[in-house]
């Protein structure tokens, strides 16, 4: 096929947006692309059948299931079943349209033309069409709900988006924004039916997605249990008859009960019994290495961190293959103060950074901050926060500070005082660098630990701008370069290293790869479960 | 007979043990409301707002304000109370907290059922196994069971039960042998005794914690009993030594240990959160200390009484008990 080139590099979002530079040409068609992967998959004769549990990590009596939103583990194992996005990042974590979108084009970067695959139903058999393509983005961008992915689709102006036709929906957006694909492309940014309100959920109106998995019965903080959908539209998946999503808080439970077999797969495999999963004949571990981070974060508005000098012997301090070997066992790769680490445009010719106490005694008796002693507040939101924050103290008495870890139950830290600690941890997971930045990085940002930038500097803000106004690869490349340059430098995160998904599976189990990028535990639990078969 | 007889108040204060257990009854609800008022104080007191613990990240004014209302949180703290207990004896304890508000008994009743079952099935295990261990171990005093059984109620007692729990679930379910389940993994839509392959190791952790106590007491009061001079009068009779031990000595000898099968039960009720999170085991344990971390303060009151209410029955019931087994006192409470 002369597209096979085009498939084995992936067509990324920069090439995509080079067609359209070229002059409103339509871009790439996912037809060709999903055809072929469909073809890769029946090769290896997948059968049909079988009841597949999953004990997730996480989760109590807030466990909830919208196809738009998620907060925890096994939130995100819900939303998987049973709603999905017009893009798809696939194992590279490059963009893909392997999706609900048939096709995307853009005259320039402030128009963009979204068509949607003919034929796809909802659960109750409605088709899909524009007119749930508006409200889905709508309802993604209201700031009443505060959903996770409406963050990065801020560029959106609910007010300008246009029915072509059935299929076709035409955005008009605030202001030229590049970041729109990998917005869309996020796995919270699912695609629901007009009037979809899960907090009226009930007979009537039952909770409804396009995914290959019906709900059927779900009891907040136990589990959920969801069955095949007949009429999914990628023929021949999904191939489970059902699916059943556990909680599992407490992690030897978790691990046990893979160890006996009464699940199938787990999320979140501690690292220290790692051993014994791969020990136990039938079992397999599954590592998949991930740009999730859970930075060491310092207020660049609060003292003693409002004074660069502190921050950036703070950064010197940390010895980080020392961290990584403790913290994460050894499961991950050491960071560098950047986020990102997926983005082409990662700043990889910036010099690694290496513990050098004598350089940070310095810097902090040039700030006056010799003996300094301070508070870290962290909980245990995800593996490395409390484990990173507690190696880092030791580490730091060798420069004369003292840090003091405070503990706290997620309930106090998330609490009031959360984004106002001047000294603490967090996790994120895997984005590219612009949709990161959206995030937490923005004055803006919902989730902006760190307060950066420093008021003064309006130069991050308009560097910001101006890439997500940039058509042309090269010239970004060179301005996410410039930005990541000045928070590398002056920044507050301390990224001291990226964790290695690690869940575990029986080998009964087919269709799991090994080695994918991961965003989501599991190769993405499977894609929805529909790529994975008992064997 | 006495002035006591022909007074008018002799209704008031009935004689013998019925009278006994009505005032035990009595007292046992003027705890619960005592209870209850320190519970609604505790959680009026603790820091965090309720409504913006429930908002969390999405607080704003609007909101806040909105949900004080419907909490009814800008009323007096005496009036709460007022609604409050009301709404408990009618059998409305609330809504949760957490995500979809429903009713605090759709919440917890699953998770009642489920350690109520587990709770009966231990108990009942476990009581008539640790006095009989007891009445033995003491009729063969300095013996090799004496001994031996000394050895391992001793061991079990100093053992977390946690540790048992994981002791039990390596040998039988994951690395020695695979005949049990890891994990009591009970549908939310089933009831417990539907799935007693699963409650085989959480019963056995907790009867293996609750049983020294037992035991051990009830040894130590069996060897007093054993040395009286009615035993003496029995064996010299010429009962058989079964009937000497079971129906002249243990009758006697178990008051003391009915204390403290009370307080061992109680402890089942409410106490076995680190079992619970061990086996996975839906229960009443996990969903108190989920609710305390979830802030959801109408389930964190309503699973309290709920401990609390069974804690004051059981001890109302070992009271009654314990002047049952003892003639003695029987006549002294009239």
């Amino acid at each position: 096929m002369s597209d096979e080139p085009f498939l084995e590099r992936g067509l990324s979002r920069d090439e995509l947006l080079k067609r359209a530079a070229v002059g409103g040409a339509a871009i790439l068609s996912s037809g060709a692309l999903a055809g072929t992967a469909d073809a890769a998959l029946r090769a290896s004769a997948p059968k049909r059948g079988g009841t597949f549990r999953i004990g997730v990590s996480g989760g109590s009596a807030k466990d909830f299931i919208d196809g738009q939103n998620i907060v925890t583990r096994p939130d995100q194992a819900r939303i998987v079943t049973g709603w999905e996005t017009l893009l798809v990042f696939d194992s590279q974590f490059k963009l893909k349209f392997d999706g609900l979108a048939e096709e995307i084009s853009a005259k320039t970067a402030d128009v963009w033309t979204i068509r949607v695959k003919p034929g796809i139903e909802f659960h109750n058999g409605k088709t899909l069409s524009a007119d749930d393509i508006i409200y889905s983005l709508r309802r993604l961008i209201d700031p009443r709900l505060k959903l996770f992915g409406g963050a990065a689709l801020s560029s959106i102006d609910p007010k300008r988006i246009r029915k072509i036709d059935k299929r076709t929906v035409r955005l008009f957006l605030k202001r030229k924004d590049v970041t729109i694909l990998d917005a869309l492309g996020q796995y919270v940014a699912g695609i629901v039916p007009v009037g979809y309100s899960p907090g009226a959920i009930g007979q009537a109106k039952p909770n409804i997605g396009t995914g290959p998995y019906k709900l059927k019965s779900f009891t907040p903080g136990q589990q959920s249990v969801h069955v095949r959908n007949p009429n999914y539209w990628r023929s021949g998946q999904p191939y489970f008859d059902q699916v059943v999503i556990i909680d599992f808080p407490d992690d030897t439970a978790r691990v046990n009960a893979l160890l006996s077999g009464q699940v199938d797969a787990i999320t979140d495999v501690p690292p220290a019994q790692v051993a014994v999963v791969n020990g136990h004949s039938g079992l397999k571990v599954l590592e998949s290495p991930s740009a999730a981070w859970t930075p060491i974060i310092m207020r660049v508005d609060a003292a003693p961190f409002n004074d660069v000098r502190v921050r950036q012997a703070m950064r010197l301090i940390a010895n980080r293959p020392q961290m990584v070997a403790q913290a994460l066992s050894g499961h991950g790769k050491i960071g560098n103060d950047l986020y990102a680490p997926f983005d082409e445009a990662y700043a990889r010719d910036l010099p690694q950074r290496h513990q050098d106490i004598d350089k940070a005694k310095s810097l902090l008796k040039a700030a006056g901050q010799s003996n300094l002693t301070v508070d870290l507040q962290s909980t245990n939101g995800a593996l490395g926060m409390n484990e990173g924050a507690q190696v880092f103290a030791q580490q730091a008495k060798a420069a004369g500070v003292t840090i003091n870890v405070k503990i706290l139950d997620s309930g106090a830290f998330y609490g009031d005082q959360y984004l106002k600690w001047p000294f603490s941890t967090d996790f994120w997971g895997s984005r590219n660098y612009l949709s990161q930045v959206a995030a937490g990085s923005l004055p803006t940002s919902p989730y902006n630990e760190s307060h950066w930038p420093d008021s003064a500097d309006a130069k991050f803000l308009a560097l910001y701008r101006q890439a997500l106004a940039t058509v042309s690869k090269t010239k970004r490349t060179q301005i996410l370069h410039d930005m990541q340059t000045m928070e590398y430098n002056n920044g507050g995160y301390l990224v001291w290293g990226f964790s290695t998904l690690l869940d575990g599976y029986s080998s009964k189990v087919q269709g799991v790869k090994q080695g994918d990028k991961g965003v989501l535990p599991f190769n993405a639990f499977g894609h929805g479960y529909r790529t994975i078969w008992f064997g | 007979m006495t002035a006591v007889a022909a007074s008018p108040f002799r209704v008031l204060r009935p004689r013998g043990i019925w009278g006994f257990i009505v005032r035990r009854v009595l007292l046992g609800i003027l705890t619960l409301f005592l209870v209850s008022l320190i519970i609604f104080v505790a959680t009026q007191a603790l820091p965090s707002d309720p409504a913006r613990a429930f908002l969390g990240r999405n607080a704003t004014p609007e909101s806040l304000a909105a949900l004080r209302e419907q909490l009814h949180l800008n009323d007096s703290a005496s009036s709460q109370y007022v609604t409050w207990l009301k709404g408990i004896l009618t059998g409305d304890l609330g809504h949760s907290l957490t995500g979809t508000q429903q009713p605090v008994s759709d919440v917890i009743g699953k998770r009642v059922e489920n350690s109520a079952f587990l709770m009966l099935l231990a108990g009942l295990i476990s009581v008539p196994l640790s006095i009989a261990l007891g009445a033995v171990a003491a009729r063969r005093r300095d013996g090799p069971f004496d001994h031996a059984t000394s050895i391992v109620t001793l061991a079990l007692a100093a053992l977390p039960e946690f540790v048992v729990g994981i002791a039990l679930v390596v040998f039988f379910a994951t690395n020695v042998f695979h005949w049990l389940p890891a994990v009591s993994l009970i549908p939310p839509d089933e009831h417990p005794w539907d799935n007693m392959e699963a409650l085989i190791l959480p019963t056995t952790a907790l009867v293996l914690a609750v049983c020294p106590y037992i035991a051990r007491i009830m040894r130590a009061s069996m060897v007093e009993v054993l040395e009286s001079d009615y035993v003496e009068m029995a064996r010299l009779k010429g009962l058989p030594e079964g009937k000497v031990l079971w129906r002249h000595a243990v009758p006697n000898g178990i008051a003391p240990a009915i204390q403290v099968i009370a307080l061992n039960l109680a402890y089942l009720a409410g106490g076995i959160v680190v079992v619970e999170f061990v086996f996975a085991y839906p229960g009443i344990g996990g969903g108190f200390v989920e609710a305390v971390a979830n802030r959801d303060f109408p389930t964190v009151q309503a699973l309290a009484l709920i401990i609390a209410a069974v804690y004051v029955f059981l001890n109302v019931a070992a009271d009654v008990a314990t002047i049952l087994v003892s003639p003695r006192l029987r006549t002294s409470i009239s």
